[in-house]
């Protein structure tokens, strides 16, 4: 009865409600229609149109045309938004039907795609960054690098091809010119320990690091001490999964174990080195009579306590022990009364070199990103270096320290502006006794800070100055240091860059350890490339300038071919020295036109001479080819799960030192040619991924030679005898080894 | 008198519009989102999509399907700074929808993997290292909090499935993934989950799909 009398009175009401809706939409229902074009007046399509804060919307067709009904009246604002587009709205006033609205949204939303990077001297292998054009992967798979980082970049322009000696020659530099960094720390002793006219590796394997920029000049003001460049190397971050992986190869067997927790992980992992096969197969021009044999064990924990936040500790020792019979490098040192030393005089033409090696590194790093405001960094390393060598009779024994701490703060006030502001301490030591009578040793305590605005004002241009203070210790120096780079964009595919400052860097441990105390070297760089990319294919043009100045420069010196001389502190010194270089670079990849084919192509042209050292008139160093050429290519066999890779490798000749000849450093050496060829195969044994791998280096047997050595007599003269060739350890050489990871060992994953 | 019901009724009605329920509105666009093929189509529900999320702004599941309808646009996109730009907004509409529910659930863990697993295909050789354990991360979260998910076992299937024989993926490696999300799905059917849209329950389809191409492989 009750519920009666309620329907009722309520009836009356919901049917009268019912019609006043009825009628409110018939009355209220209006079109609105228009299009959405772009700032070029092109149609969009598939543009969300809607009256702002409404579910009344459309979505615009190919004619960027849109239509939709809405009771909505009065004042709105309508909304194009489109997901490569920045959103537009307009006010508009309903009181009827609405057509022909035209609303124009921006087409240039900054993707980071889009953005300009400043690229003027450095390359970036990396993987989180979009414009770069190599990646860590690129490395492994270069054939004639035998997956040694540093080897790689010789591929690259700026660099110099090397066979009998360490380092990275960049750009007119010698190999102590390049800095090696790990995780923003300096790397005291970056390759194994060998004999005098013996390249080794590099202690860096590729699958290390995430990241590898390689700076050919003009690099940050984080960064000192090296005239000519920077090679940055990051360590990976926390690991994907847990992971096991053996493997074997000519030169040994390893093993490492990752196991991953939620945050955390620990990677541990050994190898036993020892290179008699990879010897016995090669060929090889000095006798190694006892080939190089080694330990490794490394350990790493990696800690993220947040999603912004991460910790790295690691820890790495290494022992090698080699012996190789090499040609005597101090034969010319035949005279009591020259300023160097004379205790290898008397010693035959070849001798035996005994290496001992001992190598410690340590190093912890923690980084924090606050709110996606402010960064902090800060990083400390100490390394150890210590070695027991044997020239023929006498025992060399060095030890070498360094320990550096570093923090730093980034300040992103906007996503298009930040400010890095940061300090070093760096500590480190030589020493040096040869028959433990004659000892050299000096110990260096450098302070820098530095600052560094990097600012995208639009998204065409980029500009990064930056200021760097240096105190040295041992010399009692300091120095400030500018350096600026930018980039501006072109067009839509192209983009230049541009850059310049000065660089210091202490005088060569030559000249340290024989307690002389000369000022700062000083570079001044100036570089610009236009740089084009699309589509996988980069083509990069790079001119530079360098000028050189206060070098070091020795006074009462006779020249002495010799690289690996010592000299004594009666030798007057001083930083008179100087010298340029200029050149040319090109570089060119394409990952784009064969389908699994990549390659690339790298040329660089030099000119370049320097005073200083002992050089007794202005001259090109013995380490410089004026044309330096990398032909690169890869390519991947999808039916056969194999990879191709070969690379070849010219340099034209370079000068060497014939004291029969009036001009100082004024003869060449015959071209150097090498190619290289390496084959992957990749196959999954149940779980275990396998990779069978096989390199061969130098296929054709070249000979190749770096130089020339004289015969000198006992009075320090050139004698008739031929000269002799300066060769690497080995001209063609195989590697055959095999890969095996496991990553999903977890039973519960189903 | 009648004139004070009329408005008081009027008034009533423009509350109840304001309050009105989502869930009818956002089942029906979703479902025109999810059964569709068509690109212009599933462009047209997403941007539908993204205005319920805009108007039910404190429900945390408008944004999911959101997200989610973005990460779908990604699959038949082929230019990549694009596929970027409809993961940034997934991204936007997953970070609302975590923030309304204060702290992930399963749900969200694997929309995140899903972003991941959609960064990786912009560009694989470059960003597997990096989005790879963001992926699996975001997975072995979803699991820690709810075993049961479907969808988790069907994205890590989706994963295998696209991996390159070589590397240990394939449909053999990836048919037991798929297999596990099927008997789930064939559980969360029984639930009450089935039939509120407020509780994500997709992927039986998906998941159906690459089963059968999986199977296909005995034919070769």
């Amino acid at each position: 009865m009750k519920q009666h009398i309620h329907l009722r009175f309520f009836r009356p009401v919901s049917f009268l409600f019912l019609i006043l809706l009825t009628a409110a939409t018939a009355i209220a229902q209006y079109k609105i229609s228009g299009t959405v074009v772009d700032n070029n007046g092109r149609p969009v399509r598939g543009a969300n149109v809607y009256l702002d804060n409404t579910l009344d919307g459309g979505t615009t067709d190919s004619m960027g045309i849109f239509r939709f009904t809405t009771s909505e009246k009065g004042n709105q604002s309508i909304v194009a938004s489109e997901v490569s587009h920045e959103t537009a709205g307009l006010p508009i006033v309903i009181t009827g039907d609405v057509s022909g609205i035209v609303l124009r949204i921006q087409a240039n939303k900054a993707h980071d795609l889009d953005m300009v990077v400043i690229t003027a001297g450095s390359f970036d292998a990396s993987n989180d960054k979009s414009k770069t054009v190599l990646r860590p992967l690129d490395i492994v798979t270069t054939a004639g690098a035998n997956a040694d980082v540093v080897k790689a970049i010789e591929m690259l322009p700026g660099t110099q091809q090397t066979g009998t000696e360490n380092g990275l020659f960049v750009r007119g530099g010698d190999a102590s010119e390049l800095s090696i960094l790990v995780d923003e720390m300096v790397v005291q002793n970056a390759f194994f320990s060998g004999p005098p006219g013996v390249a080794t590796r590099s202690r860096f394997g590729a699958f290390q690091y995430q990241g590898v920029s390689f700076s050919s000049g003009g690099y940050s003001a984080r960064y000192g001490q090296a005239l000519s460049g920077v090679l940055e190397l990051n360590t990976t971050d926390l690991p994907d999964k847990s992971t096991v992986n053996l493997g074997v190869n000519m030169a040994g067997l390893y093993a490492s174990g990752t196991k991953k927790w939620k945050k955390s992980a620990l990677d541990i992992g050994g190898s036993y080195n020892n290179l008699t096969p990879f010897y016995g197969l090669a060929t090889t021009n000095f006798k190694f009579y006892s080939p190089p044999v080694g330990y490794n064990g490394n350990l790493r924990y990696v800690w993220k306590p947040n999603k912004d936040g991460i910790l790295k500790i690691s820890a790495n020792g290494s022992y090698t022990n080699s012996g190789i019979a090499i040609p005597n490098p101090y034969t010319a040192v035949q005279n009591a009364t020259s300023p160097y030393l004379y205790a290898f005089a008397g010693l035959p033409d070849t001798v035996d070199f005994i290496t001992r090696d001992q190598y410690y590194y340590t190093n912890a790093s923690y980084k924090q990103l606050f709110k996606d405001k402010f960064s902090l960094y800060t990083a400390a390393s100490y390394s150890l270096d210590s070695t027991k060598n044997k020239f023929g009779t006498v025992p060399i024994n060095e030890k070498d320290q360094r320990a550096q701490f570093r923090i730093e703060g980034k300040d992103y006030f906007t996503s298009r502006l930040n400010l890095l502001v940061g300090g070093e301490v760096q500590n480190y030591s030589i020493s040096k006794d040869f028959d433990s009578a004659y000892r050299q040793n000096y110990k260096e305590t450098q302070l820098a800070g530095y600052t560094e605005l990097e600012w995208t004002p639009i998204n065409m241009i980029a500009i990064r100055p930056g200021l760097r203070y240096e105190h040295s210790a041992l010399l009692n120096k300091d120095d400030i240091a500018p350096r600026i780079s930018m980039a501006i964009k072109t067009s839509a595919h192209s983009q230049i860059s541009l850059a310049s400052g000065l660089f210091y860097q202490d005088p060569e441990d030559l000249y340290l350890l024989a307690g002389l105390r000369p000022g700062m070297q000083e570079a001044i760089h100036y570089i610009a490339n236009w740089q084009y990319t699309k589509d996988d294919r980069t083509l990069r043009i790079e001119g530079y300038y360098k000028k050189y100045e206060h070098l070091i420069l020795e006074h009462d010196s006779t020249y002495d071919p010799n690289a690996y001389r010592i000299i004594t502190q009666s030798t007057i010194v001083d930083n008179s020295g100087y010298g340029y270089a200029e050149g040319a670079e090109l570089f060119f990849r394409d990952k784009k036109t064969v389908k699994n084919l990549d390659y690339w192509i790298s040329y660089s042209y030099i000119d370049t001479k320097r005073k200083y050292e002992n050089f007794p008139t202005e001259a090109t160093p013995t380490f410089i080819a004026n044309n330096n050429l990398s032909l690169v290519a890869k390519y991947f066999v999808d039916k056969w799960q194999t990879n191709f890779s070969a690379t070849y490798s010219y340099a034209s000749g370079r000068p060497y030192y014939n004291p029969n000849n009036p001009t100082f450093l004024g003869d060449k050496t015959p071209d150097f040619n090498n190619l290289a060829l390496t084959v992957a195969y990749l196959h999954s044994f149940g779980k275990w991924f396998t990779v069978f791998y096989l390199s061969i280096d130098n296929i054709t047997n070249q000979h190749n030679i770096f130089g020339y050595r004289y015969t000198y007599d006992a009075n320090g003269v050139v004698t008739s005898a031929p000269k002799s060739p300066v060769v690497p350890a080995l001209y063609r050489s195989y590697f055959v080894g095999v890969n095996m990871s496991l990553t999903q060992f977890k039973k519960d994953e189903l | 008198m009648k004139k004070m019901i009329l408005l008081g009724a009027m008034a009533l009605t423009i509350v109840n519009a304001k309050a009105q329920d989502f869930k009818p509105v956002l089942e029906k666009t979703f479902m025109a989102f999810d059964t569709t093929w068509d690109q212009n189509a599933k462009i047209e529900q997403s941007n539908k999509l993204s205005l319920i999320a805009k108007k039910w702004d404190n429900e945390w599941v408008t944004h999911y399907y959101a997200a989610y309808s973005k990460i779908a646009l990604t699959y038949q996109e082929k230019d990549g700074p694009k596929k970027d730009a409809y993961l940034d907004e997934a991204d936007k509409e997953l970070e609302d929808a975590i923030t309304i529910l204060k702290k992930q659930n399963d749900e969200t863990y694997v929309l995140g993997a899903m972003i991941a697993n959609g960064r990786i295909g912009v560009d694989p050789m470059a960003r597997w290292q990096k989005y790879g354990s963001i992926f699996s991360g975001d997975l072995e979260s979803a699991k820690d909090i709810n075993a049961d998910n479907p969808r988790m076992y069907l994205e890590q299937g989706i994963s295998k499935f696209y991996t390159p024989k070589a590397y240990g993926g394939g449909k053999k490696a990836a048919m037991p993934y798929f297999e596990k999300a099927d008997a789930l799905f064939a559980k969360e059917a029984g639930t009450p989950a089935a039939n509120n849209i407020a509780i994500p329950h997709w992927g039986k389809r998906t998941n159906d799909y690459f089963i059968g191409l999986c199977k296909q492989e005995d034919k070769e």
